[in-house]
């Protein structure tokens, strides 16, 4: 017996990392393919902002698709991070590399401030706490006007450089983006194929079980709030300085809400869906310029045709139908 | 024909009890869902708890698995005081549960309903998730390993890989004790685990939970199935209005006057 279950344990453990394993590397391939085609700066900068709100997508995936707790105020997060770095290089000259550190050690800070009382929360209660939270960051934005520029924003950010490297250009910063972007699938692949993931996923099963077996689910949830934060505040940083200039309309509650369709159109605990509900919807109004003042209405329309048809997420979704067609 | 002093009959055994439960009293709004109620389990022995609905015996299994705090009245598990501890302390210490109504995590498959139940066995902490280090890859394979052979033990094995929610009911409860059964507790509460059984189920989980006493785990049983609690029970509590009514062997119980009034039937009352 003990020599059966060693068997089937290694099959499902070799099947599964093999799988993951080819995906990444089939997406590495991929973006390397992407850089080396796409000539067109203005693509290469829709890739750029893919990438950008793929980060995003899989911070807020970890906390909503895989632990079950919303956020409508991960803007903030992404805001604080953009501010930080752009604040400190513009106004206190720090190079881009050096002002990271506090701008993704601020979003962290804040996070374990807001999520300490916020995330004994739950359910809509956690959806206001965390709305009301993302309003006042977006009021600091706007009103501290000596650092953040007001609502006119902060021009004149930096670009990033690699020792003679300069990023500015569109196609090596597409590369860090999206080196960014890999590294965060393998470590949300791995957070969440890890104990660590499977209490995440419990509290989103059951908080109450969760805590019949042994789940600290104050302090899981908190962690994963936490390092979402970071992302969000990684992925800010990363804006901030590929396009130069911030203002605070890209951090307000409109913003919080794109983040959770891009969740809820890719698919709910999904890392592929991530990917998918983020380039979705940053194509989306890139191709629908018509819309531009209709966004909100598209948004929502397309959040509730999602959540009508396919709840459990485009991907899921697609892949279902394919499947049905093929058994059919 | 009275009840008999159950301190004195642990004390015969020489072993303190790993479960002692002093004066615990429990209210919601206005409803007294417990009231002063005090008892002790010994070491290895299977408890049945039985009395009407809303007698309280759920109420009794959530103060001690730490759901919520007890109004009143201190619980000691293995002679230390656990009634403010937080529920996955107590877990670590040895405090397992099963729910009435199932609380199966739906958005996983049955192994990793095991591997999670494991939670308070394994240490891999965030960093070491994200690191992957060698030591973290033998503790995920030694996890996967040992849910397997849990699963094993209760005929799940082949059916690892498939949604939880996809099993049939009677093995999703036999799921639910295993994963109890992962956290290697030292008591384990089984909230009416026959609830839904057809007969056959029901005798197996009979089986199976004499088997669970046999590796030296104590079990409190809260069940509605006389012959199940009756047949696998060294002692059975009697609950009725959030108070003791009665304990003592299953025989004792059957042949118990208040008993067979408030519990087993108005019928008897004609006798």
């Amino acid at each position: 017996m003990k020599a059966f279950t060693r068997n089937c344990s290694e099959k499902i453990m070799t099947q599964s990392s093999l799988h993951e394993t080819l995906r990444i590397g089939l997406l590495a391939g991929a973006v390397a393919a992407a850089g080396i085609l796409f000539d067109n700066a203005y693509h290469i900068q829709v890739l750029v902002f893919i990438g950008i709100n793929t980060i995003l997508t899989l911070g807020l995936n970890l906390l909503m698709g895989y632990t079950g707790q919303i956020s409508l105020g991960h803007a903030a997060f992404y805001g604080i991070g953009a501010y930080t770095s752009a604040i400190l290089t513009v106004h206190f000259q720090f190079s881009p590399w050096l002002a990271l550190v506090p701008s993704l050690g601020l979003a962290v800070l804040v996070a374990l401030i807001v999520g300490i009382p916020t995330l004994k929360l739950s359910g809509y209660y956690l959806a206001m706490g965390t709305l009301g939270f993302g309003m006042i960051v977006f009021i600091v934005f706007r009103e501290l006007d000596f650092w953040t520029g007001g609502s006119s924003g902060l021009a004149g950010i930096p670009s990033l450089k690699i020792g003679p490297v300069d990023l500015t250009s569109g196609r090596n910063f597409y590369y860090l983006v999206w080196g960014a972007v890999l590294g965060t699938l393998v470590v949300s692949r791995r957070l969440i194929e890890s104990r660590v993931g499977r209490a995440l996923r419990s509290i989103h099963g059951s908080e109450h079980a969760a805590m019949a077996i042994g789940v600290n689910t104050q302090a899981y949830k908190l962690q994963v709030f936490v390092f979402s934060a970071f992302l969000a505040a990684l992925a800010g940083f990363l804006y901030a300085h590929c396009i130069g200039f911030i203002s605070p309309g890209s951090f307000d509650f409109m913003a919080s809400v794109r983040m959770v369709t891009m969740v809820v159109i890719g698919g709910m605990a999904s890392i592929w869906g991530a990917l998918l509900g983020a380039s979705l919807l940053t194509l989306l109004p890139e191709w629908l310029h018509a819309f531009a003042e209709y966004e909100m209405i598209v948004y929502g329309l397309i959040l509730m045709l999602v959540m009508i048809f396919l709840p459990q997420g485009l991907l899921r979704g697609l892949l279902d139908i394919y499947e049905r067609s093929r058994n059919a | 024909m009275k009840d008999p002093e159950m301190h004195d009959r642990d004390r015969e055994d020489g072993e303190a009890p790993i479960l002692r439960i002093c004066g615990a009293s429990k209210a919601f709004g206005g409803v007294q869902a417990l009231e002063d109620v005090s008892f002790e389990v010994s070491q290895g022995m299977i408890l049945g708890m039985i009395g009407p609905n809303g007698a309280g015996k759920t109420t009794l299994f959530n103060l001690i698995s730490g759901l919520y705090p007890p109004d009143a009245g201190r619980i000691f598990f293995n002679e230390a005081e656990i009634q403010r501890l937080p529920t996955h302390q107590r877990v670590r210490m040895g405090i397992a549960r099963t729910f009435q109504n199932l609380a199966l995590f739906e958005n996983m498959n049955v192994l990793e309903n095991v591997m999670v139940g494991q939670h308070v066995r394994t240490r891999c902490g965030f960093w070491g998730a994200i690191a992957r280090t060698p030591g973290v890859r033998r503790e995920e394979a030694a996890c996967r390993e040992s849910a397997l052979a849990l699963l094993d033990m209760v005929g799940l094995a082949d059916q690892a890989l498939k949604p939880s929610a996809d099993l049939p009911f009677g093995w999703q409860r036999l799921l639910e004790i295993s994963r109890a059964l992962a956290s290697r507790p030292r008591v384990l509460l089984l909230d009416e685990p026959a609830s839904g059984l057809n007969a056959l189920e029901t005798g197996r989980l009979g089986d199976l939970i004499l088997a669970i006493r046999n590796q030296g785990i104590t079990i409190m049983l809260v069940e509605h199935d006389m012959s199940l609690t009756m047949s696998v029970s060294d002692r059975i509590i009697v609950l009725d209005q959030g108070r003791v009514l009665a304990s003592g062997t299953p025989e004792e119980i059957q042949t118990h006057s208040a008993v067979r009034t408030a519990y087993l039937g108005e019928h008897c009352e004609q006798r």
